[in-house]
């Protein structure tokens, strides 16, 4: 029987067995996806397109000339966002940034961005999830939750299902680690194998293991029972293939990126290690690597006449403390909510454009609010999964919304 | 749960005969052998002296919404569909080995034990899972690996 | 013994750890603006001893303050088994986000995991409203 997969965009997973029942542009029935991918496939619509300026209901084209405006008259113009958006809005996006000399970020600028840039620059080993689940025997979740975060990530890929070479799964052949600051869902899982550290005591663990790794005494400052230590440092020598699934909890504890270098470095001395970072959104991964393709940097650049510059002073969290950027386009993202408030009230001062597919807390405080269609429900197009696999879909159903896509070729052209 | 002697205690005990078993305490016992239902003692649903003892009756042996005849209950606020009891079900692998016994969708959907529908797990086929039948096991595959122990066996 | 318990508004100092959670994120997939969110979202967790020294009973309403902003919040019993008392934890959200350091030291990442607040019983005031 030929079965209809649908892909859902809900979270970083892009999961492409996703069976949808639906009738009249209305899904009725998801098979298989978890919580937040049923409630990404239903979000409620409402029926008439909406296009507003200052508040007021308008039509499309006097929003995208309002919206062109305000790109053409500010000077350092910010565009923001992209998470959620197929591949091709993000290459417009990239070209739209270009011509207006804007500043161009995305929410991994604040959150995995370092890593992904390492992964991308193949300064860390990494691998896909299918490879996960044909090949892993030693899992290891830092600092991530995906049990909340990625709801269907340890039954589909990591640790439950059955692979190629681990036909046995997780009964007999796989070992599922949980190092965290509390007791999450995902630790629950773990068992006996969830290593409980204090806020902030990452780097201080990871010097620890590599002590033990190396046969010395780990110690910590905390008093880490090193028996515990040296039983870890044991299976991860003794793995064949493992992987390190590593998430926001990890990267804000560590002042920068090289415990966790040295830590790989040692771990594929010892065995064989990979790394994939817990991306959260469906295209965030797909925003690094094509503004990378085009300007070799992952995120927070800004365009000048033709050239490019990069820098913490160009991310959205930089520019708006400093208030360097006096408009915004925001794509698909909701900085009002994301944000610490002292820094996302400074969005208030400056005109916004907001281009999503439904109302936000930015979307309220905008000038421009056009509302688009949801990406790999109503419209189609190709993304890349948090392991750098690149999936395509179709829409589920159609929608008179258009398409992120359409909206940015427009106001391109209404330049 | 409860046993036959404190269901016994709170029936007429009367010996009336009107359930069609000879003493209350045959009654008793079909009542746990889940033969027989409070219901079927006309004096315990009828007579207002008995109607306490026949209310803690009746909650003993209240069919649990969602709990099929074989005690499986799905607790579905908890549950947020995360298959990974889906994908650890003994019966689910063996009989569906390359859709969710490796982590996909299935292929085979009435076959399975446990499925995901509109993201919460479902409960069917009762018949094939270990915990039942002749020879039942005490399997806890889809009990140990819920996050969240939205599974639960009365 | 701490000086705060003595106050008329016993308050305490905790870290407050941001975790996500799984039925938050549906909420606000469903409606970021309901009910359900607001529930889900505007929640601190606490040792039960630390809800006991500052007098309040779960599903009450504190108050958390510090020199980023303040906000009020439902308080609710963590659940965990091992005390942790002086460590707090909420889902992360807008109201969470109040209270965050806009301190990045250039680096563009603001401290989103390193929270310090103080808490005191909010006497039945309401939960903050988002609209700013």
């Amino acid at each position: 029987m030929e079965k209809n997969y649908h892909v859902c965009t809900g979270c970083g997973l892009l999961c492409d067995d996703i069976e949808v029942e639906s009738e009249k542009n209305i899904v009725n029935k998801v098979y298989t996806a978890c919580r937040v991918g049923v409630a990404h496939m239903k979000e409620a619509r409402r029926a008439e397109a909406d296009f507003r300026v200052d508040n007021k209901p308008v039509d499309e084209a006097t929003a995208i000339r309002e919206a062109a405006s305000i790109l053409k008259n500010a000077r350092n113009p910010l565009i923001f966002g992209l998470g959620t958006s197929t591949n091709e809005t993000q290459k417009i996006a990239i070209e739209l940034a270009k011509k207006t000399n804007a500043t161009l970020d995305d929410t991994s600028s604040f959150c995995l961005g370092p890593l992904v840039e390492a992964l991308i620059q193949d300064k860390l080993k990494t691998c896909t999830l299918d490879d996960i689940r044909n090949k892993a025997d030693v899992i290891i979740y830092w600092g991530t939750d995906p049990s909340d975060s990625h709801p269907r990530q340890l039954s589909k890929h990591t640790y439950f299902p059955r692979g190629s070479e681990k036909q046995r799964g997780w009964e007999e052949e796989r070992t599922a680690i949980a190092i965290d600051v509390r007791k999450s869902h995902t630790a629950k899982i773990c068992g006996n194998y969830f290593f409980q550290i204090p806020p902030k005591g990452d780097a201080e663990f990871i010097d620890a293991l590599i002590a033990g790794l190396s046969g010395k005494l780990p110690k910590t400052s905390y008093n880490y029972p090193p028996k515990k230590l040296l039983e870890l440092a044991n299976i991860l020598k003794g793995a064949k293939f493992g992987v390190i699934f590593v998430g926001r909890g990890l990267i804000y504890s560590l002042e920068n990126l090289e415990p966790l270098f040295k830590l790989m470095k040692i771990l594929n001395e010892k065995s064989n290690f990979h790394l994939i970072p817990m991306v959260g959104n469906c295209n965030t991964m797909g925003f690094n690597k094509n503004l990378f393709a085009e300007t070799g940097y992952v995120n927070s650049v800004k365009f000048e006449n033709g050239t490019v510059k990069h820098g913490p002073e160009y991310s959205v969290v930089e520019s708006l403390k400093a208030k360097t950027v006096d408009a915004a386009l925001v794509i698909g993202s909701d900085p009002l909510l994301i944000l610490p408030g002292s820094i996302a009230k400074n969005m208030l001062e400056i005109p916004v454009i907001s281009v999503d597919h439904c109302e936000t807390l930015t979307s309220k405080h905008s000038k421009v609010y056009i509302n688009t269609a949801i990406s790999g429900v109503e419209a189609g197009g190709s993304a890349i999964r948090m392991d750098g696999v690149k999936v395509s879909f179709e829409p589920v159903i159609e929608t008179n919304h258009p398409s992120e896509e359409v909206v940015l070729k427009k106001i391109m052209e209404a330049l | 749960m409860t046993n036959a002697m404190e269901l016994y205690q709170m029936l007429p005990k009367t010996n009336c005969k009107k359930c069609g078993k000879t003493s209350c305490m045959a009654f008793a016992v079909a009542l746990m052998a889940h033969e027989l239902t409070p219901e079927d003692c006309p004096p315990l649903k009828d007579e207002p002296k008995y109607k306490e003892n026949y209310e803690k009756i009746s909650e003993i042996f209240k069919p649990s919404e969602g709990a099929t005849e074989t005690g499986l209950i799905v607790h579905e606020d908890l549950c947020f569909g995360c298959g990974n009891c889906v994908v650890a079900c003994p019966p689910n692998v063996a009989n569906d080995p390359y859709g969710v016994g490796s982590g996909n969708a299935p292929r085979n959907v009435n076959k399975l034990v446990l499925t995901v529908e509109n993201g919460v797990v479902k409960a069917q086929n009762l018949g094939e899972c270990r915990r039942f039948g002749k020879n039942k096991i005490l399997c806890n595959g889809c009990i140990v690996t819920c996050p969240v122990e939205a599974i639960e066996f009365v | 013994m701490d000086f705060g318990s003595f106050l008329s508004a016993p308050e305490i100092q905790v870290k407050v750890i941001t975790y996500r959670d799984i039925f938050q994120d549906k909420a606000m997939f469903e409606d970021r603006f309901g009910e359900e969110y607001r529930n889900l979202s505007a929640v601190i967790k606490l040792d039960p001893a630390d809800l006991k020294q500052l007098n309040v009973k779960k599903g009450e309403t504190v108050i958390l303050k510090n020199s980023f902003g303040k906000v009020v919040v439902k308080a609710e019993e963590s659940g965990y088994e091992t005390p942790h008392r002086g460590i707090a934890y909420m889902p992360k959200s807008p109201w969470s986000n109040i209270l965050v350091s806009d301190e990045t030291g250039g680096t563009g990442v603001p401290k989103f995991k390193d929270i310090s607040v103080t808490v005191t019983s909010a006497k039945g005031e309401k939960v903050t409203e988002l609209m700013r």
